[in-house]
C-alpha cells in the first residue's frame, strides 16, 4: 500500500507534470504556429472546444457521482450518441419549418430522456455503467439513424445563426455559452451543498449512506445532468454545422479523454470541473496548432489513446489493496 | 429517568447458512454507563453489533431501546433513534477534505442559499475537533492523507458532533497511539458525566479495566457473564472468554526438528512490521498471531512475494528468497492458503481438477497440453487423502461447502509439492468436521517435512496444532514460545497487551523464549 506521502508526491508529480505539457504544448505553438497567439485564433479554440467542452461537463458529472473505479465506477458513454440524436431532432424539426424554442425544447427533452435511461439502467437494474451507457448509446445511434437515413440534414434558423455568430468584441457566442455553463455547473459542484455531497456518494457510497445521503438518487441525478449537458452539445452541433450529419461516434474518446485528463490538473486528484475544462483546452489547442504547423490532425486520436493508457493506468496502480487487514 | 436500561438485547440469535454466530446472547446496557463487551475472535461480538446497528435482522430475541421494543432495526431507523456506531472500517470518503467529511450532510450555508459557508464549515470543524480531541487537525487536509490515528480521531469527532445518546466503538484504539487513545478515554469520561451511553468494544482489556462500569463477555454465541471490571480481576475475565470444554481432537505430534527451512533476520516492511527475527524448520508448525493490525498477517504476504519488505533478509534453505512475487515463491515451492479463499485462493468456476492442479500444471503437461490421465489419477487420490466431499473432481468449486473449498485450495499446494506452506486463518469459516481433516492434514504434511507457517487468532488451534507460537503486537515480534504446556491466558494477554500479565506469576520453565 502506498503510504500517504507517497500518495500525495505522486499526485504532486503528476499535476505539476499535467501543466507543465500544458504550459510547453502552448509555448511551442505559440513559437511555430504562425498566429497561433492572435487573439481571434484563441476565441476560436474555444468556440471549437465548445462542444467537446458540454459532453465532457456531463462526463464529469457522472464520474463525481460514480467514483473512481475505472470499471465500475460512473462513466457515460451515450454522451456522443446523445449528441447525434439531439442534433438530429433539432435539425429535422427546424428543416420542418418548427419555431427555434419549440425545436430546443425537443432536444433538450430527448437529452433528458437518455440520461433518465442510463440512470434506470445504472441505478436500478444495476447494470456497469460501462457496458450500460454502450447499450444506451447504440439505442439512440439507431433512432438517430432513423430520424436521419443516415445522411446530412440541413437545417439553418435564427437561433443557430446567433449561436454560431460572435458578440461582444468579436468573442464566438459559443465560446460565451460554454464559459457560461462551465461557470453555472462550477458552482453547482464546488461551491454548494449538493456539490459536496455528489462528490462524497462517488468517493467512498458506505460513508455517504452512513451520513444520510441517498447515494441511489445522487448517481441517477448525474446522469441525467449528463443527458441533458449531451442535448445542449446536440444544439451547438446544430448551430455549428448547419444541421446535423452522422459522425458524432467521433466525439466518444475524446470526451472520455478530456475527463481523464482533467483528474490530472486537480489538487485532489479527482474530477472537478476546473480540470476537465482545462483538459478540453489542452486538447482544444493541441487540434489548432496541428492545423496551424499542416500536421494532419489524425495524430490528435493517436495521442488521445496514448493519453487513455497512461492515465488509466496510472489510476488503477494508485488503487491497491492493503496487506495487514 | 426512567428505570428502562438504554439498550437491551435479549436471546438474540443468529445462524449464517448453519453455522450459529449467535445462540441466544443477551446484552443490557444502563443508561450513562460504559458498557464492554468482550471475546474471542468468533465469539459473536461483530455480529451481536451488527444486529444491533440493523445489518443482520436476528432469527430469534428481541430488542429494546430505551425501553421500546423495536421489531424491525435498520440502519437508518438506528441512526434516528440516536444510536451512532463507529465501525473498526473507517467511513470516511477520502478524498474530502477533514471539514467536508466531518460536516458532510450538516454544511453550514450562506443564509437562504445553496452555497457552502466555507470559513463557517472549517471553523465548526476545528472547534468539534478541539472540543473532542484536544487536537488542532489540519482541517483542509484531504482525509486520505492522513495517518490512521488522525482518520479515527476524525470519524469519532463525526459521531459526536451528531450529539448521540448512544455511542457504539468497535476497537477505537487499535490505531491510537497512547497519547491519543488517553484523549479518547477522557473525551469518553466526560461525555459519560453528560448522560451519554457507551457501549465498548475492545481486546485490549486494560482499556476495558479502566473505563467500563460493566462487562458483557461473550463466548461460542453466548453471553457467559456480565461483571463489574472494577471487582473482577482481568486474568478472571480472560479465563470467562476461553472455552476450556471444547479441546478438540488435535492430532498428537512428535516434537521434530530438521534443518532450518525459512530464516528470517531484522526483516521489515514499513508500516506494518519491523524487525522481525525468527527461524522456521523442517517439519514444524509455527503458529503466527496478533490482533488486526499487528503485522502477523503482512507477515504472509511478505514471504509470499506479495508485497516487499524494506528492511532484513529471508533465507530459504540457507539461500536468499530474493525476487519477492509469488510467482518466484511458488516456483521456490511456497504455497500460500489465504484467508479469503473466495477471492484470493480458488476459482468458484472451476472444477476440483483445475483447481487442484493449477499452480503445479507444468508438472501435467508435455509440449503445452495437459496430460489428462496422470492429472486424473492425482487429483482422485487428493480427494479420497483430504475426504474432500465432492460429488467427483469435476464438479465446480461453487458447488462445495466452505470446509471442502478450503481442503481443495490445500491439496493445490500438496501437488505442487510445496516445502513452506503459509497458512492465513485455515479455519475461518469452517465447519468443525472440516476443521478436524484440515488439522490432521497440516500435521501430516509437517510429519512429511514440510514447514508450515499458521496465521491464526484461534487460540486452540495455536496451542494445540502448532510446535511454537510467534506473537505480534503493533508490528513488533513479541514473543516466540513453544506451546507444549502454554496457557491461553498468558497467549491471549500477549496478544492484546503485548506483554505476560502483571497477576500471573513469573513465567514457567516452558514459557521461556525459544531459541
Amino acid at each position: 500500500m502506498p503510504s500517504p506521502s507517497d500518495r500525495g508526491n505522486a499526485a504532486r508529480l503528476l499535476r505539476s507534470g499535467a501543466y507543465g505539457a500544458f504550459a510547453i504544448v502552448f509555448l511551442w505553438f505559440a513559437i511555430v504556429a504562425p498566429g497561433f497567439l492572435r487573439f481571434g485564433n484563441l476565441t476560436d479554440v474555444v468556440q471549437q472546444s465548445a462542444i467537446l467542452g458540454l459532453l465532457a461537463l456531463g462526463m464529469t458529472l457522472v464520474m463525481i457521482a460514480g467514483g473512481g473505479n475505472v470499471i465500475s465506477g460512473g462513466i457515460d458513454l451515450s454522451l456522443a450518441a446523445n449528441l447525434g440524436l439531439t442534433a438530429a431532432i433539432y435539425a429535422r424539426l427546424a428543416q420542418d419549418g418548427a419555431n427555434g424554442l419549440t425545436a430546443i425544447a425537443a432536444a433538450l427533452g430527448a437529452g433528458l430522456l437518455v440520461g433518465a435511461v442510463n440512470a434506470v439502467a445504472v441505478v436500478r437494474l444495476r447494470i456497469v455503467p460501462l457496458l450500460a451507457t454502450l447499450a444506451v448509446s447504440k439505442i439512440v445511434n439507431g433512432l438517430e439513424f432513423v430520424l436521419t437515413k443516415n445522411s446530412v440534414v440541413t437545417a439553418t434558423s435564427p437561433i443557430q445563426d446567433w449561436l454560431s455568430g460572435s458578440g461582444l468584441f468579436g468573442i464566438p457566442e459559443m465560446a460565451c455559452g460554454l464559459v457560461l455553463i462551465a461557470v453555472l455547473v462550477w458552482l453547482v459542484v464546488h461551491a454548494t451543498s449538493l456539490g459536496l455531497r455528489l462528490h462524497a456518494v462517488g468517493a467512498h457510497p458506505e460513508a455517504a449512506r452512513a451520513a444520510g445521503l441517498s447515494v441511489p438518487a445522487m448517481v441517477a441525478g448525474s446522469y441525467v445532468a449528463s443527458g441533458l449537458l449531451g442535448s445542449l452539445a446536440g444544439i451547438f452541433s446544430a448551430a455549428l454545422v448547419s444541421g446535423s450529419s452522422p459522425g458524432s461516434g467521433n466525439y466518444l474518446l475524446p470526451v472520455v479523454v478530456a475527463a481523464f485528463l482533467g483528474v490530472t490538473f486537480s489538487r485532489r486528484q479527482v474530477p472537478t470541473i476546473g480540470g476537465t475544462i482545462l483538459a478540453v483546452l489542452f486538447i482544444g489547442l493541441l487540434a489548432n496548432g496541428f492545423q496551424l504547423v499542416n500536421i494532419s490532425t489524425d495524430w490528435i486520436d493517436g495521442v488521445e489513446g496514448v493519453l487513455i493508457l497512461f492515465l488509466v493506468g496510472w489510476t488503477t496502480l494508485s488503487q491497491k489493496e492493503s496487506l495487514d487487514a | 429517568m426512567t428505570g428502562h436500561p438504554a439498550l437491551a438485547l435479549r436471546g438474540i440469535e443468529k445462524s449464517f447458512g448453519g453455522a450459529q454466530a449467535l445462540a441466544g446472547a443477551s446484552l443490557v446496557v444502563e443508561r450513562g454507563t460504559v458498557h464492554g463487551l468482550v471475546g474471542q475472535n468468533g465469539a459473536g461480538k461483530s455480529t451481536l453489533i451488527k444486529v444491533l446497528a440493523g445489518i443482520h435482522a436476528p432469527d430469534a430475541g428481541s430488542i429494546e431501546i430505551d425501553g421500546k421494543n423495536e421489531a424491525h432495526l435498520s440502519p437508518h431507523h438506528v441512526e434516528t433513534l440516536g444510536i451512532h456506531m463507529i465501525h473498526q472500517d473507517r467511513l470516511l470518503p477520502p478524498t474530502l477534505t477533514v471539514a467536508e467529511a466531518l460536516l458532510l450532510g450538516n454544511e453550514p450555508r450562506f443564509a437562504r442559499t445553496p452555497f457552502i459557508n466555507r470559513r463557517q464549515l472549517e471553523r465548526q470543524a476545528a472547534e468539534a475537533l478541539w472540543n473532542a480531541f484536544q487536537v488542532a487537525l489540519p482541517v483542509r487536509a484531504l482525509i486520505r492523507d492522513l495517518a490512521t490515528a488522525e482518520q479515527q480521531i476524525v470519524q469519532i469527532t463525526r459521531a459526536l458532533v451528531n450529539k448521540p445518546k448512544i455511542l457504539v466503538l468497535d476497537e477505537p484504539t487499535a490505531a491510537l497511539v497512547h497519547r491519543e487513545a488517553e484523549m479518547l478515554f477522557e473525551t469518553i469520561e466526560r461525555l459519560k458525566s453528560d448522560g451519554l451511553t457507551v457501549l465498548y468494544i475492545s481486546h485490549y482489556l486494560s482499556e476495558i479495566e479502566r473505563l467500563c462500569d460493566q462487562v458483557t463477555v461473550l463466548r461460542n454465541g453466548r453471553d457467559v457473564a456480565r461483571v463489574s471490571p472494577k471487582t473482577t480481576s482481568t486474568a478472571e475475565i480472560v479465563s470467562l472468554m476461553i472455552d476450556r470444554d471444547v479441546d478438540s481432537c488435535f492430532p498428537a505430534r512428535p516434537p521434530r526438528r530438521g534443518e532450518p527451512l525459512i530464516q528470517t533476520d531484522g526483516l521489515g516492511n514499513s508500516p506494518y512490521f519491523s524487525d522481525v527475527t525468527f527461524t522456521l524448520r523442517k517439519g514444524e508448525i509455527v503458529g503466527v498471531t496478533g490482533l488486526v493490525g499487528s503485522g502477523a498477517k503482512a507477515l504472509a504476504g511478505t514471504l509470499f512475494g506479495l508485497s516487499k519488505a524494506d528492511a532484513g533478509t529471508v533465507l530459504l534453505k540457507g539461500r536468499p528468497l530474493a525476487a519477492p512475487t509469488p510467482a518466484a515463491a511458488v516456483a521456490r515451492r511456497i504455497g500460500l492458503v489465504p484467508e479469503d479463499r473466495r477471492r484470493h485462493g480458488i476459482s468458484l468456476d472451476l472444477s476440483v481438477r483445475e483447481n487442484a492442479t493449477l499452480p503445479a500444471l507444468p508438472d501435467f503437461t508435455r509440449r503445452g497440453l495437459i496430460r489428462a490421465a496422470r492429472e486424473k489419477n492425482a487429483v482422485a487420490g487428493l480427494v479420497a487423502r483430504l475426504g474432500i466431499k465432492t460429488s467427483g473432481p469435476e464438479a465446480l468449486l461453487r458447488t462445495l461447502s466452505g470446509g471442502n473449498q478450503q481442503k481443495v485450495v490445500l491439496s493445490k499446494w500438496l501437488i505442487h509439492q510445496s516445502e513452506l506452506i503459509i497458512l492465513d486463518e485455515p479455519t475461518v469459516g469452517v465447519d468443525v468436521g472440516a476443521k478436524v481433516d484440515i488439522y490432521r492434514e497440516i500435521s501430516r504434511l509437517a510429519d512429511e517435512g514440510a514447514g508450515v507457517l499458521m496465521i491464526s487468532s484461534d487460540l486452540l488451534e495455536l496451542t494445540g496444532l502448532a510446535d511454537r507460537v510467534l506473537v505480534f503486537h503493533r508490528g513488533r515480534l513479541v514473543a516466540d514460545l513453544h506451546t507444549a504446556g502454554l496457557d491461553q491466558d498468558m497467549l491471549l494477554a500477549l496478544i492484546t497487551t503485548g506483554a505476560a500479565p502483571k497477576e500471573s506469576n513469573a513465567p514457567k520453565e516452558h514459557h521461556a523464549l525459544a531459541v
